[in-house]
């Protein structure tokens, strides 16, 4: 994990992340670099600091700090030497960087007529490594599939931050666009047409306009593009039949979606929410999931053993989970694991069930 | 007839040494002229283009002539490099190594140093203000430079002639 962003870090840190311990540097999740505070590493889910010797402590004693020096040349190696070609990025606080890792920034803003105008005396920086997890959707595509329309139906999936949402979606529009329904009777569907507004980059990380992660063949990203306008540009030139949005929460983002499922695209959008009830409580996702524009609301949940997601179908109806089965049998988690190992464990313990 | 030659080979040598200096004089000018060229064409790329900064500096040095082109060459090489240099330092780590292949002067090597610690930290408009200030400053250099040429190339093109024969007729 720490090779894909070594080429983005100072030789001096990256030559301390590199003396860290073997499990920390593949699990690494999170760089956060705070000027003249301790050096935080977030790390398979975990957080720790960083001594200069490399190794992960608990506390912040000892640790290292990185200097005022180590912070600019961290930042012109994010930005390519070229804060000006960033000042949409500095605006809205985060920079994407090539291979879809996201940089999110703090410091003094300047203002414009009282709106942000950009950052400027950065002083705290969060490195958020992009993974890409193929397969990762794989046992969460089969419910969310439309039998009829041989499609899956429009989708919003909850969670917090960092819990795997980019990368379900990402997947989820790979598996989509090859046509890999997990199902028996989808074996001989096709593929269909995946259109992702890309607002962060993160989703399929473009570099000049390329997916740099397998979105599948029949995917087109509208890049950096501002999600409202990029879905109804979508609808209109590329002729999706699933468009894909990441967070969502802006009244015409709302819009957008519900124009969309009207013409009978099937939306996946994810949203920033604990749970459903909580989701409830922005009036944009409420009006939208009480509106029916989402046949199933998905909330995602991560633990040690990996991302659990529970599928909650008709959100405007209820929030009774009605995963078949689930009543049935009561040892059954309504949690499941999407991991490939554990679907295979689950499918097992699932034999029996009708 | 070996004083013959020794007459023809200082002449030579004074006429040359002459025509050297007089070509300094006029070459300075045409640089500082394609410096600010190079600028401009950096301006367009930072200002319209939103080029990054390595390939605005490279694209740049492909329509600019020697020397100035393989200077802005290996400015924007220099942060690619291993090392880990910030562009400041590699911008005058460029500047100063390909100044000797230049006719310029210190007055137009501050300016370009002084650019350098100020490209690609702040945002379009502060870099484009930045870059018209070495610009002006240029361009002032520019003038200067004229004036220079215009005094003293023709002076020295004839002082190393008549040099050569003073040193002619002290000797013979």
């Amino acid at each position: 994990m720490l090779s894909r962003i070594a080429h983005l870090l100072p030789l001096e840190l990256k030559a301390l992340l590199e003396r860290m311990p073997e499990n920390a540097r593949e699990g690494l999740e999170e760089i956060r670099i705070r000027e003249g505070r301790p050096l935080e590493i977030g790390y398979l889910g975990q957080s720790r600091f960083a001594s200069p010797d490399g190794s992960l402590r608990e506390s912040a004693d000892g640790a290292y700090k990185p200097s005022g020096d180590l912070c600019r040349k961290l930042l012109e190696k994010l930005t390519n030497y070229s804060l000006y070609a960033m000042e949409e990025e500095l605006r809205r606080g985060y920079i994407t960087v090539t291979g879809g890792h996201r940089v999110g920034l703090a410091g003094r803003t300047i203002l414009d007529g009282g709106s942000v105008r950009g950052i400027r005396d950065i002083g705290a920086f969060n490195i958020r490594i992009a993974r890409e997890v193929v397969g990762s959707s794989s046992l969460l595509v089969p419910k969310l599939v439309d039998r009829q329309r041989q499609t899956l139906h429009s989708t919003l999936i909850l969670a917090p931050p960092q819990q795997g949402k980019t990368t379900l979606v990402r997947d989820m529009a790979r598996s989509v666009s090859y046509g890999l329904w997990g199902l028996p009777e989808g074996a001989k569907w096709r593929g269909r047409k995946v259109g992702i507004v890309d607002e962060r980059s993160e989703i399929a990380a473009c570099v000049r306009g390329v997916p740099t992660f397998d979105v599948g063949p029949r995917t087109d990203v509208m890049d950096a593009c501002p999600k409202a306008e990029g879905m109804m540009m979508l609808l209109r030139s590329m002729s999706p039949e699933l468009l894909i949005a990441d967070e969502i929460g802006r009244a015409e983002d709302g819009e957008a979606i519900r124009e969309a499922s009207h013409a009978g695209v099937s939306v996946i959008a994810t949203a920033h929410a604990y749970d459903l009830q909580d989701a409830r409580g922005r009036p944009v996702l409420r009006s939208l999931i009480d509106d029916g524009a989402f046949e199933c609301v998905v909330e995602l949940k991560r633990t040690p053993s990996g991302i659990m997601h529970r599928v909650v179908k008709g959100g405007a109806a209820s929030t009774v989970h009605s995963l078949p089965g689930a009543a049935r049998e009561p040892a059954s988690p309504v949690w499941r694991l999407p991991a490939p190992e554990q679907a295979a464990a689950l499918v097992r313990m699932r034999d029996d069930d009708p | 007839m070996i004083k013959l030659l020794g007459v023809v080979l200082i002449l030579f040598a004074g006429t040359m040494l002459g025509f050297q200096q007089a070509a300094k004089y006029a070459e300075r000018p045409r640089q500082l002229r394609q410096l600010a060229h190079a600028l401009q064409r950096l301006e367009t790329e930072i200002g319209y283009g939103h080029t990054p900064l390595p390939e605005a500096l490279k694209r740049t040095a492909a329509a600019s002539p020697e020397p100035i082109s393989s200077m802005l060459l290996s400015a924007a090489s220099g942060v690619e490099r291993e090392e880990g240099l910030g562009f400041q330092e590699s911008w005058k780590q460029a500047v100063l190594r390909h100044w000797s292949e230049t006719s310029m002067r210190g007055s137009e090597q501050a300016a370009l140093l002084r650019l350098g610690s100020t490209l690609g930290i702040s945002d379009k408009e502060d870099q484009m203000k930045h870059l018209r200030l070495a610009l002006l400053q240029l361009k002032a250099e520019e003038d200067a430079a004229r004036d220079d040429q215009g005094r003293y190339e023709k002076m020295w093109k004839s002082l190393g002639i008549l040099i050569a024969v003073l040193i002619v007729i002290l000797m013979v």
